[in-house]
């Protein structure tokens, strides 16, 4: 790996923070944690990134992002449990904007295009996250199966005739080693936790045989418009606790402000273009908040920034407003009069380069037990044994998306 | 849902042992006729749990349409087997994908956990306290 600048000053983006991301990957140093909060209440230990496990043995990350573990690491039934920000910023959305969602999904994506076409007739495919089911049926040599947790947009699948059900890519209810080939298509980047990402490329490769595929696509923070970057609405550290440990009752807005978007302008990106205003007012679900840019911290924040909410609009002439008007009502939705829709929020997590190698190069650790290394000031571990083996096949960057493919050994 | 579907399905409820196979409860089904592609059942069968798919068509009320057990390979292999009625290559696809059950349940082996089958689509999606 060749010698790399050690911090990129502030400026926009570009290739350089792309090296400092690998940079970073590389030599596993933490990034600042978003979710501190949720990291405390479980005690976890140190992610590891992409190391080999002997490294990882010996490694010592920095303590700045070290949080002692606190007995018993046990989150597997957390990781499966839907977050709070989840629910409300991308189930009920598609919920609500399903049909809206589904007359602008229909332009075929040429690489998964290809995928599809490249399997064996006669396979089993299954589409975990399938929305409307743009790619069902794609190949007519192949069978296809379709998964997506909204009921909506299943019903929609069902409608034009395919096989579906009504299902959680963190926790699929297929068998082992049935599929010949998986596709989660624009989903994993709707998944709020490192756990339940990789918990979702694990059930990929889980259910399908020995050798089948697995195509993964999610959106890129590196936009190839770079200059649509900065119109994202990132969720602060700030806010965090906020939308995560949310309990209480939505609070009606206060503020009049709204939003200004304009409609998307691509649909596999889903970009939203955002007054361009130093300070923004976004919508959280309880209540408006303001967030300061003019800070020293904003350019540190923007290039660790993955974490954002894009926003749906939805026009005010369509059959589904008539459920919007709740959503208006508790404060979930807000009105762009200008642009003549209701606007919902979409919660992403946006993917760094090699961010989906690495936890597919983790999913290779075959049969580690997980160790509790006390020697240390902290406390990691190494990955749990049973995890099925996989093979990266192909990678690349395409349409602002990172893919990846993926061979179960 | 088709019976290929059902035999892929799995209870994923927490404190389920296997979780499969599912039994399948029909209130309302339907077949849809759809054209053979021998080479196309005869790639799927190695994934097929037979006994599973048995159960299946019983509890739709169809105890003649396979046998209790696999038929051979030469019987699913023979030359011109598709084209024979009543062949087992026939029946085996007519119960994968012809058959299609709108309205009923699975119901977990292990923990009695009920799964809806609603139009023709099960809701796997489970609840927060079976995680």
């Amino acid at each position: 790996m060749a010698a790399v600048p050690a911090e990129m000053g502030a400026g926009e983006w570009g290739r350089a923070r792309v090296v400092v991301e690998r940079w970073r990957h590389v030599l596993a140093v933490p990034r600042p944690n978003l979710y501190r909060a949720e990291r405390e209440r479980r005690g976890a230990g140190r992610e590891l990134r992409g190391m080999p496990p002997m490294a990882a043995a010996i490694g010592a990350p920095e303590a700045q992002d070290m949080v002692p573990a606190e007995g018993n690491h046990s989150c597997s039934s957390s990781v499966q449990s839907t977050p709070e920000i989840e629910k409300k910023y991308v189930h009920r959305v598609y919920d609500a904007i399903a049909p809206h969602f589904s007359a602008t999904r229909f332009a075929k994506w040429p690489k998964v295009a290809g995928f599809l076409n490249s399997l064996r007739p006669g396979s089993i495919v299954l589409d975990v996250g399938c929305g409307n089911g743009k790619y069902l049926g794609f190949n007519p040599d192949c069978l296809f199966i379709g998964c997506d947790i909204s009921p909506p947009l299943i019903e929609i699948c069902a409608g034009r005739g395919h096989e579906v059900l009504v299902a959680d890519a963190v926790n699929l209810s297929y068998r082992n080693d049935f599929g010949d080939a998986a596709i989660s298509i624009a989903v994993l980047h709707h998944l709020s936790t490192d756990d339940r990402r990789r918990k979702a490329i694990e059930e990929l490769i889980r259910v399908v045989r020995r050798g089948g595929l697995v195509l993964i696509t999610v959106w890129a923070r590196d936009q190839e418009d770079k200059s649509l970057l900065n119109k994202w609405t990132p969720l602060c550290e700030k806010y965090n606790e906020e939308w995560v440990e949310q309990s209480s009752p939505p609070v009606r807005s206060q503020s009049g402000t709204l939003l200004e978007s304009i409609a998307e302008t691509d649909e596999d990106t889903g970009v939203m273009k955002q007054t361009d205003d130093r300070l923004k007012k976004f919508h959280d679900g309880v209540e408006d908040k303001i967030i300061d840019f003019s800070n020293s911290k904003t350019d540190e924040n923007e290039k660790n920034q993955q974490e954002y909410f894009v926003p749906w609009h939805l026009p005010f002439h369509r059959a589904e407003i008539g459920a919007a008007s709740a959503a208006l009502e508790n404060g979930f939705a807000k009105k762009d009069e200008k642009k003549g829709t209701v606007v919902y929020n979409r919660y992403y997590h946006v993917f760094v380069e090699g961010e989906l190698q690495r936890w597919s190069i983790l999913t290779q650790q075959l049969y580690i037990h997980m160790k509790k290394l006390t020697s240390f000031p902290f406390c990691f571990y190494l990955l749990v044994s049973g995890i099925k083996n996989a093979t990266i096949v192909d990678q690349f960057y395409d349409k602002s998306n990172w893919c990846i493919v993926l061979e179960k050994l | 849902m088709r019976l290929l579907t059902h035999n892929m399905l799995a209870s994923n409820v927490r404190g389920a042992t296997t979780g499969y196979p599912l039994t399948l409860e029909v209130t309302k089904w339907c077949t849809k006729e759809v054209e053979l592609n021998a080479d196309f059942i005869r790639g799927l069968l190695p994934k097929i749990d037979w006994r599973a798919l048995v159960a299946a068509t019983r509890a739709l009320g169809l105890p003649e349409l396979l046998p209790e057990d696999q038929p051979p390979e030469e019987e699913i292999f023979a030359e011109g087997a598709a084209d024979v009625e009543g062949s087992a290559i026939r029946r085996i696809h007519h119960a994968l994908l012809e058959v299609h059950v709108q309205e009923g349940s699975l119901v977990c082996p292990d923990t009695s956990r009920c799964f809806p089958i609603n139009k023709g689509i099960p809701n796997m999606m489970l609840h927060e306290d079976e995680v």
